[in-house]
């Protein structure tokens, strides 16, 4: 018998057991009833913490992705220019997802399945950069500090970036790369980016 | 002082635009001004109250009206 554990202790728990296998077979891989098995409760117990299947999915996302306050501070904080403040940004993203790969796999996973609130999840944490990145290119070319570029593509461009960074040295940690950390990695792209956007501060 | 109402319409915008227009308008403001913001994005409100205790702006109102979230903060 599962001994009695104080509620916050038996929500983090059940999160935890959540995301890996969430992380493993994907939303619709995973049954309550397997969440529950495993924790060695009734299903009973984890519906007195999560209403749904889908919120407990949602809060084990949350659970391991970056928190907001880092967001605004990478952004409140100096330098203030668009490369230093999406460098900080990438960074809060970096460092959350690379303690915790799940994030990853439950990004691919969903990709693969139909379920619209998860792919909504990962299309707003996206988001974060993305609106960042072709609000801050529009300003930036009003005062040419940016070449000729469509703010999406160069948005998207940078997100395949990230992504890929992250999968090669998180999930598929490829040998080719395991010369260079993920932090110098990121920093390459982001150099990159900023050249093929041909952006240069006054 | 102006008693102008400095207003910043972030309808629309999601985390981090709310809060990179503020900072930009409360640079613009005077000492003692107050910036009236509406914003679409529920995560805005956790946003703001981040931004005022980061920047030592004060938060005098975080609310909600006709389904938008409405801020006002006030530059030290």
């Amino acid at each position: 018998m599962a001994s009695r554990l104080k509620a916050a202790e038996r929500k983090a728990s059940i999160l935890a057991v959540a995301k890996v296998l969430f992380a493993d077979k994907g939303f619709h891989g995973v049954s309550v009833d397997e969440i529950a098995k495993r924790l060695g409760v009734s299903p009973a117990v984890l519906y007195q913490h999560f209403v749904s299947k889908e919120a407990l999915y949602e809060a084990a996302l949350n659970s391991i992705s970056g928190k907001r306050e880092s967001y605004v501070n990478a952004v409140v904080e100096e330098p203030s220019d668009f490369a230093s403040v999406l460098m900080r940004m990438t960074q809060v993203f970096v460092d959350s997802v690379s303690r915790d790969p799940d994030y990853l796999r439950m990004e691919l996973m969903s990709a693969l399945e139909d379920n619209a609130a998860a792919k909504q999840f990962f299309e707003n944490r996206w988001r974060t950069f993305t609106d960042y990145i072709e609000f801050s290119l529009k300003e930036l070319a009003e005062k040419k500090e940016v070449g000729v570029i469509d703010p999406r593509m160069a948005s998207l461009m940078f997100q395949g970036m990230l992504r890929e960074a992250l999968y090669t040295k998180c999930i598929l940690k490829e040998n080719r790369y395991s010369d260079i950390s993920l932090n110098k990695l990121v920093k390459q792209f982001i150099d990159i980016f900023l050249k093929s956007i041909e952006y240069h501060k006054d | 002082m102006s008693n102008e109402q400095v207003v910043l319409d972030a309808s629309g915008l999601n985390c981090p635009l709310p809060i990179l227009r503020a900072k930009k308008s409360i640079a613009g403001l005077n000492s003692g001004q107050v910036l009236h913001i509406t914003a679409t994005d529920p995560g805005a409100v956790k946003d703001f109250e981040a931004f005022c205790k980061q920047t030592g702006n004060e938060l005098l109102k975080s609310g909600e009206d006709n389904g938008k979230f409405i801020f006002e903060i006030r530059k030290p």
